[in-house]
């Protein structure tokens, strides 16, 4: 009982830390600037498509296209946002079609990616990785790594939002725009810099899917689902939320596959958990809002 | 029956166009008017689809193929409107972030089950073993009466949306899409109208998937992607999703551009339609998408001038 908890506890943050590194990214924008954008899962696919790419064609080792990738993600974060979501918001589109437009944004750039290409599968050119042993549980380096960035990301990012006054501005313009402008808040390098940090994190998280798996047009669109449920049940909480509500779903997740030993049995146990958790919740919200 | 001046084609393509047409209508009650985005279509569309195909195939039915048949469609829209029911349920009092997820999780759970249960659905291999209720000769004459039948099925669900533009019914889903804590102080029980709402529109959308899968003959979770659900937006997106007529229009012209012009009657290279033109179509669908919601949001129809009655008390 002991061994299984522990397996679980090592697998489930080793294996999904990219899940909270995702979910971190996407519960920025989606807390900050209200917006549920689907096309962040092509951030993630980016991210690893960009990673690979750079590491088979300059022949750089994992550790060193890490940063880059992400960067890129970020660019490319930054440029969806001003090709169309602030576009989007100037013309006044509703909260309903918004969310539409993003996925019509991130079917164009999967698609895209798979036309430029191709259907093949692509792997990062890296050695395998080193195995450390973790609770008895055999652990591979990038997964040691991808914990160890969580980790260190999360907690910039919590100093950055908590502490910086770049921070207090985010807050106060998430919080109230008009009241934020007329502090003398520019709401537009705010806003630019949340997208920025975002894709950086999500292109981040799709090296580390990348690198322990392969790279395909599929990728980010695979945990798009697992991401949202994340920052949907946790994301009520501030990041801190999101993080533990990552994390504890990322154990949840290996328990069951060690348990029914199939991964999509223990996916379909967590879509069905955090959908009754959701109406589970919206039910005492109606109920509190009844005073 | 001589149906030498039809190209095989043209049947699959418009049938194609057909079941997109009916899927947007749909589509267009729950999104156009009452402005729930459900992104979970292709979950009722395959749960219909593999529970018609499991319990026509692996049951020993007693009796004859037509009465078998017509249970099974019976069962498997019966199992889609209930799990619209049970999913309407889970959403109805949700923001549109539990919409999303719990539509898009829906369509997720379906794929699972279809690819994990094996022994009902032949898991990632396929269920064979469709067929046809009747045989009147040549394939290409069951396919063509095939798409008679699903064309009848999709003009009476257009029926179907036409009858709820001119009912209480109809407005009520309107003023509930238009601003629902109105509609609720007025009395009106917005809770009931979606989960009916819900109910009747996945049991349509399972009922197509159904039929859909008998023209494939073959049921795989392939056929379960994201695709279908961005067909059907389209085409309600670009005809209009505020009108009866707007999935109709959308699905004709980007559907039938491309399952019927593209892939017969453009002189294309072979080559291009194994990738290219997949990927391109995907890739137009989305764009369209984006450009129609910045620039034109009510589509080609544009506005909701409903019907003379309306005009009138509305000028």
């Amino acid at each position: 009982m002991l061994d299984f908890l522990s397996d679980s506890i090592v697998i489930g943050l080793t294996e999904h830390a990219p899940l909270i590194l995702a979910a971190i990214g996407f519960a920025l924008l989606y807390r900050l600037t209200g917006l549920i954008n689907v096309a962040y899962s092509e951030t993630i696919t980016l991210g690893a498509y960009f990673g690979m790419w750079t590491n088979t064609t300059f022949d750089l080792n994992f550790y060193t296209v890490l940063l880059p990738a992400g960067l890129m993600a970020g660019l490319i974060s930054v440029g969806t946002y001003f090709a169309i979501f602030r576009p989007a918001k100037k013309l006044n589109v509703g909260v309903l079609e918004m969310i539409i437009i993003s996925f019509g944004l991130s079917i164009v750039l999967r698609h895209g990616l798979q036309f430029v290409f191709g259907y093949p599968v692509r792997f990062f050119e890296v050695p395998p990785p080193d195995t450390i042993r973790v609770l008895g549980v055999g652990v591979g380096s990038f997964r040691i790594l991808a914990v160890a960035s969580v980790a260190l990301l999360s907690f910039l990012l919590y100093l950055f939002i908590q502490r910086s006054s770049f921070g207090l501005q985010i807050r106060a313009l998430a919080s109230d725009e008009d009241l934020a402008q007329a502090s003398g808040i520019r709401p537009l390098f705010v806003t630019v810099l949340i997208w920025f940090i975002a894709g950086v994190a999500g292109g981040m998280a799709g090296a580390f899917y990348g690198v322990s798996s392969a790279v395909a047009p599929l990728l980010g669109w695979r945990q798009f689902l697992f991401i949202f449920l994340v920052v949907v049940v946790g994301g009520r909480k501030g990041l801190g939320g999101v993080i533990i509500t990552g994390a504890l779903t990322g154990i949840g997740l290996a328990a069951m596959t060690l348990q029914f030993g199939q991964v999509l049995y223990a996916q379909l146990a967590l879509i069905v958990a955090f959908v009754v958790l959701l109406k589970w919740r919206s039910k005492r919200a109606i109920e509190t809002a009844k005073v | 029956m001589n149906l030498d001046w039809l190209d095989a084609f043209l049947i699959s393509g418009l049938f194609s166009v057909v079941v997109i047409v009916g899927l947007g209508l749909l589509l267009h009650l729950q999104l156009g008017l009452t402005r729930i985005a459900n992104f979970g279509v292709v979950g009722f569309f395959g749960i219909g689809m593999y529970s018609f195909g499991v319990l026509f195939t692996k049951v020993d039915w007693p009796f004859g193929d037509l009465w078998a048949f017509l249970i099974s469609l019976a069962f498997g829209t019966l199992v889609a409107g209930l799990s619209g029911l049970l999913v309407g349920w889970l959403i109805a009092d949700l923001d549109e972030d539990g919409v999303l997820v719990g539509t898009l999780g829906f369509a997720t759970a379906v794929f699972i089950l279809a690819t994990t249960e094996q022994d009902l659905t032949g898991g990632a291999l396929g269920l064979g073993g469709l067929k046809f209720p009747y045989d009147v000769g040549t394939v290409k004459a069951d396919e063509f009466l095939w798409l008679v039948i699903v064309s009848i099925v999709v003009a009476l669900i257009f029926l179907y949306v036409w009858w709820v533009h001119r009912t209480p019914y109809g407005r009520l889903l309107i003023a509930i899409g238009g601003n629902e804590p109105l509609a609720k102080s007025l009395g009106k029980p917005a809770f009931r109208t979606k989960l009916w709402l819900f109910a009747v529109g996945s049991a349509g959308m399972g009922l197509i998937g159904a039929l859909f899968g008998v023209m494939e003959r073959f049921l795989a979770p392939e056929n379960l992607g994201i695709d279908v659900t961005l067909a059907a937006m389209v085409a309600l997106v670009l005809g209009g999703t505020a009108r009866a007529w707007g999935a109709v229009i959308g699905g004709f012209l980007i559907i039938g551009f491309f399952d019927i012009i593209v892939q017969s009657y453009l002189p294309l290279p072979k080559e291009w339609y194994g990738q290219a033109i997949p990927n391109i179509k995907e890739i137009v669908f989305g764009a369209l998408l984006i450009v129609v919601l910045l620039f034109r949001p009510l589509g080609i129809l544009g506005d909701m001038r409903r019907d003379k009655l309306m005009r009138r008390v509305h000028g």
